[in-house]
């Protein structure tokens, strides 16, 4: 009860603060005379201290069973074990949002840091967006997504979070993380939108925004590979990507993002594509709210049960208001603010990057297709269809070979125009390590192209990227090379995060054409030959635990006739849902995954899926490794970043244009990090 | 140029190289066609949430499985056993909606999107002008001074304000 007007005061708390800011954020730039910091400070630490409350609120009132409060009666349970009570609070839409929002006032704190005094009007605009933004989310906590309604007669216990989400600890943090990417994409969101609003022309936007684009885009990028690992150590389908509408709501403006991420050093850097980088800042964020809605929303199930909860018109309506009100003020400032220069040639850095931001966003535009087209089909014509893995991966597989071509040829092409001679002489040693890997593949008898297409390009990247930082270092001690590394983060976390794409698309293609899978029906005693091992159904145990019954078959997995492993997978029962979970058993190891899934078990008699993935590793590693480069470019001291912030820096920092000559000669003699300097770090 | 001749080495190994891979691939052909497996992958399992039949656990989705197994023993064609499954669960069951009627939206509009999106790249670049050739000269005074760069760069690296 206390709990309940406690979360709820700060939920509203919340609410006055973000109306607060945005009203004074954008009186201030009518009249600076007039305003102050502390009138946009004061709303800040409202918001922060409303949505603290809230959240912190919530996590107690799970934690002490409090089924008085409706989230937790609808949720949670005594049986629940703690861990689980705590990421209750996100299993559900209204204490999502509660997360959301906490999320959301954590980053305008950050956005405020940055604004010193009222001058600053790009960064006042900002906030008042962050304000109205907020506003929102604060609003649906508030009305028809409050988790801190009262319920007279509480009820003595409550069902518990969702079977699936109580299964696997990665759970636990595999969508906080999404959130923070999520959220943290309405930084840039509002920067962009302020700079249209107060006409502010130049890359101001984009530099201050960096920081909080990257590590949004960083958390994404994780968050996307814990969901996919969860996928793949929760469901027991033997899969790790369903392109189910849930999952493509994420990647979606990831794409954009990612897209974003390569368009803003282009302007940064050569003072192009400025309106290009306004449409997908906005595209990215309303794709954000678009995704929430889809997932939020049972739109996906049927076009005629998103109405059930008001929730879903809510979101829909926002995504509304947002593409058309950003659209209008990009339509009226975008044309004045526009960059007059040019490409000079695409076979360039920044024609590479033009390449990577048509395919990427081609990607986001299929995916999106593909996952609203049965919405629309049903909308207009009431008929039920689907679009599933054969249409994505048609589409997929040659956009993602595409981009790791780009990947292989952008990052080592100079600035304004290369010449083939130049880029041959790049490539070349990369090339060679490649096809000497592709020709080992098929001299040792791999069959698949994909397989042998992705390792020599993905040896070509790896290959080109360390011939780069070897040329680019006067010696090749380990303390040079590392400097290099850490004074040219933007670059070289990039250069991280493209091997760790490399990785990924590896695992892919593996997992597609050389995993192997059977299907078998065992009585106890019985063994299936798998993968070169013996596997033997040996019998099973019952665990009752105090959330759930697990019945967890036992196999000796065999090699020859030694016992190399005891795979355990369960049937997991909980009390409030039918059919039960299963938990496969993974078994990995730096050659293979051995992959143990139960579907039926009754009697003495078991059904267990097997599959083998290759290298099953590299998918995960290589995800971490995505995020990693986006961290790495992030990180380095604040102090340096800070100095030229000014556009006439960024200016002195551009190679001189004037003397198109000198500047084909620096490109020509020169590796891009070196002559180009550190302009790079901050793009 | 000194190293004319190990570019011409490396040049032909890499073509070698290529050419083994290409060959291999090749002479080793498509692997058999699963059919069965392909059509699988196309089925919804009516049960599950988006995934096909061949990735569900589920029962409907092994009772399924046999199905397709049985037709395409008995020798059906692919197009006889969807139009089965859609007689019986309806369009939704196809993963791939056919490309006729409503479903040719799937390929219109990515085409679409992409040339437009290639048609403004291409018309985003400009002549560039010839930019000459620059002397052996020039080309070493260049080089020298950015080595110099480059190494007292690094050197004064602690100094930096």
């Amino acid at each position: 009860m206390i709990l309940a007007a406690a979360g709820w005061a700060g939920v509203m708390l919340g609410l006055a603060s973000s109306i607060a800011l945005a009203v004074f954020g954008f009186r201030a730039l009518r009249r600076p005379d007039r305003a102050t910091r502390g009138q946009l400070q004061q709303p800040v630490v409202g918001m922060v201290t409303g949505a603290a409350v809230a959240f912190i609120t919530l996590e107690i009132a799970l934690l002490t069973d409090d089924f008085a409060v409706s989230f937790v009666a609808g949720n949670s349970s005594r049986a629940t074990p703690v861990l689980f009570k705590l990421t209750a609070a996100w299993s559900a839409l209204e204490g999502s949002i509660v997360l959301w929002i906490a999320v959301l006032a954590g980053f305008t704190a950050v956005v405020l840091r940055q604004v010193r005094s009222v001058d600053d009007r790009l960064g006042v605009g900002a906030l008042a967006f962050m304000g109205l933004v907020a506003t929102f989310f604060f609003g649906l906590v508030s009305t028809v997504a409050n988790p801190f309604e009262v319920l007279a007669q509480p009820p003595a216990d409550g069902p518990g979070p969702n079977a699936l989400l109580q299964n696997h600890l990665l759970v636990t943090i595999h969508p906080p993380l999404l959130y923070l990417g999520y959220v943290g994409f309405t930084v840039p969101f509002a920067f962009a939108m302020s700079a249209l609003l107060t006409r502010t022309p130049g890359v101001d936007w984009l530099r201050r925004t960096r920081r909080a684009n990257l590590v949004a885009w960083s958390f994404l990028s994780a968050g996307l590979v814990l969901g996919a690992w969860w996928s793949y150590e929760v469901l027991g389908w033997g899969g790790f990507w369903a392109w189910d509408p849930v999952e493509n709501a994420a990647l979606i403006p990831w794409l954009t993002a990612t897209a974003f991420i390569h368009s803003a050093v282009v302007q940064v850097r050569r003072g192009i594509l400025q309106s290009w980088n306004f449409v997908l800042v906005l595209t990215t964020f309303a794709l954000t709210i678009l995704g929430t809605f889809l997932t939020r929303s049972s739109v996906v199930a049927s076009v005629h049960s998103f109405t059930q909860s008001p929730v879903g018109p809510a979101l829909l309506g926002f995504f509304v208001v947002v593409v058309v009100g950003g659209f209008t003020l990009f339509a009226l400032r975008a044309p004045r603010l526009a960059s007059p220069d040019r490409l000079e040639s695409l076979a360039s850095r920044e024609g590479a990057f033009l390449v990577n931001n048509l395919l990427l966003s081609l990607f986001a535009f299929v995916v999106l297709l593909g996952t609203l087209y049965p919405v629309f089909v049903e909308a207009f014509t009431g008929a039920q269809t689907s679009v599933g893995r054969p249409f994505f991966d048609r589409m997929a597989v040659p956009i993602s070979f595409a981009l790791l071509l780009a990947m292989g040829v952008g990052p080592f092409t100079p600035y304004r125009a290369a010449n083939g001679r130049l880029l041959w002489e790049r490539l070349r040693p990369a090339l060679l390590a490649g096809s000497l890997v592709s020709a080992g593949l098929v001299v040792a008898g791999v069959r698949s192209v994909a397989v042998v297409a992705v390792a020599l390009l993905a040896t070509a990247i790896v290959a080109a990227s360390a011939r780069q930082l070897f040329t680019s270092a006067p010696d090749r001690r380990p303390a040079t090379l590392f400097r290099i590394l850490r004074r040219q983060r933007g670059y070289w976390g990039g250069q991280v995060s493209h091997i760790g794409l490399v990785l990924v698309a590896l695992a892919i293609a593996v997992s597609a054409d050389l995993s192997e899978r059977t299907t078998a029906t065992l009585r106890q005693g019985e063994s299936v030959e798998f993968g070169g091992y013996t596997v033997t159904y040996t019998g099973n145990e019952t665990i009752q635990r105090s959330h759930r019954t697990e019945v967890a078959a036992e196999f000796q997995i065999r090699e020859g006739t030694d016992v190399v492993r005891i795979a355990g997978p369960s049937l997991n029962q909980y009390p409030s849902q039918q059919q039960a979970v299963a938990t496969p058993s993974v078994w990995s190891t730096p050659r293979e995954d051995i992959y143990v899934a139960l579907t039926s078990l009754e009697d003495g008699q078991v059904s267990v899926n097997l599959y083998r993935y290759p290298l099953m590793w590299t998918l995960w590693a290589g995800g971490l490794l995505v995020a990693a480069g986006g961290f790495w470019a992030v990180g380095g001291s604040p102090r340096r970043r800070v100095r030229d912030t000014t556009p006439a820096a960024a200016e002195a920092n551009a190679p001189a244009s004037s003397d198109a000559g000198a500047a084909q000669a620096v490109a020509v003699l020169s590796d891009p990090p070196a002559a180009q300097g550190e302009g790079q770090d901050r793009a | 140029m000194p190293d004319r001749r190990r570019v011409g080495v490396t040049s032909a190994l890499l073509l070698a190289l290529l050419t083994v891979t290409v060959v291999g691939l090749i002479a080793a052909g498509p692997g058999p066609r699963d059919r069965v497996a392909e059509l699988e992958g196309q089925l919804r399992c009516p049960v599950c949430k988006s995934v096909s039949i061949a990735e569900s656990p589920s029962e409907t989705a092994v009772a399924m499985r046999r199905s397709v197994a049985e037709q395409v023993a008995a020798g059906r064609n692919d197009a006889e056993i969807l139009q089965y499954f859609e007689a019986r669960y309806g369009e939704w069951v196809l993963l791939d909606p056919p490309a006729q009627g409503r479903g040719v939206w799937l390929l219109v509009l990515p085409a679409v999107v992409a040339v437009g999106g290639l048609a403004l790249v291409l018309t985003r670049a400009r002549r560039s002008p010839a930019v000459p050739e620059l002397s052996d000269g020039d080309r070493d005074r260049v080089a020298a001074a950015l080595a110099d760069a480059r190494t007292r760069r690094y050197q004064d690296e602690d100094d930096e304000p």
